[in-house]
């Protein structure tokens, strides 16, 4: 690729990244989410794979920090799910707002996103649904551009 | 409910944790032709202010006219990219 390409590819790409982390953060009140911000993060991981090649990306995304983030994404997700379980009987019961009552003040006050919303815990299934999307995204992308033509 | 003043501090702090995140994963790459210093990064910030002022207080959020959660994601990129990837 050429010059001017790669000197604006990373910038460009770590604004692509922050307007993923918007979408995230404004998932629960606006259009968007976990997985829109994901992809848009991965978008940014991608376009510094296409100009730079994996070999010479800024963005290196080895396999144990795709394994990890991969991991804990999903296991947060489950994990979160089955405190609504335990505590209130249902799978993915939104304990930070406590529709029903079922929960202690105080576990609603732990798990309550801090900001003017009432959204509980949907928040932070974002923030775990992106940090999974944007790894398994940029994981089928660098895999791809790492095959050899015969 | 945790407020730091006026401020609303879920997306600042869950801002800098996925940026943080994703600073991480930056490295200088030897290999590489662009070489981005210090200053590169400081330009990146410059810009991101101003995008986070055109973005306005997103999402709906009455506590800073900049988006915060913008901000705070450029913030924890450049700190995770300083701490951890050199």
């Amino acid at each position: 690729m050429s010059t001017i390409l790669k000197m604006f590819a990373f910038p460009a790409a770590i604004m692509m990244m922050c307007l993923g982390i918007v979408t995230i953060l404004g998932g629960h009140i606006t259009p968007g989410g976990g997985f829109q911000g994901g992809a848009m993060i991965a978008g940014g991981i991608i376009l510094c794979v296409i100009v730079y090649g994996v070999e010479k990306s800024p963005i290196k995304l080895s396999h144990e920090f795709i394994s990890a983030v991969e991991s804990i994404g999903a296991l947060s997700y489950v994990i979160l799910g089955l405190i609504g379980l335990f505590l209130a009987g249902f799978y993915l019961y939104n304990v930070g707002t406590d529709f029903y009552n079922l929960v202690p003040n105080i576990i609603v006050n732990v798990f309550h996103y801090p900001d003017v919303t009432n959204a509980g815990i949907v928040p932070y299934f974002n923030v775990f649904v992106g940090l999974k999307v944007f790894v398994g995204l940029s994981a089928v992308v660098i895999a791809f551009s790492q095959f050899k033509m015969e | 409910m945790i407020y730091l003043g006026p401020l609303i501090i879920g997306p600042i702090l869950f801002g800098f944790i996925i940026g943080f995140v994703l600073g991480i994963a930056m490295k200088n790459n030897p290999k590489s032709e662009i070489n981005f210093n210090v200053s590169s990064f400081v330009v990146i910030l410059i810009v991101a202010i101003v995008i986070a002022w055109q973005l306005g207080s997103y999402p709906y959020y009455t506590d800073l006219p900049i988006a915060t959660g913008f901000i705070s994601g450029v913030i924890g990129i450049i700190i995770g990219k300083l701490i951890f990837g050199r």
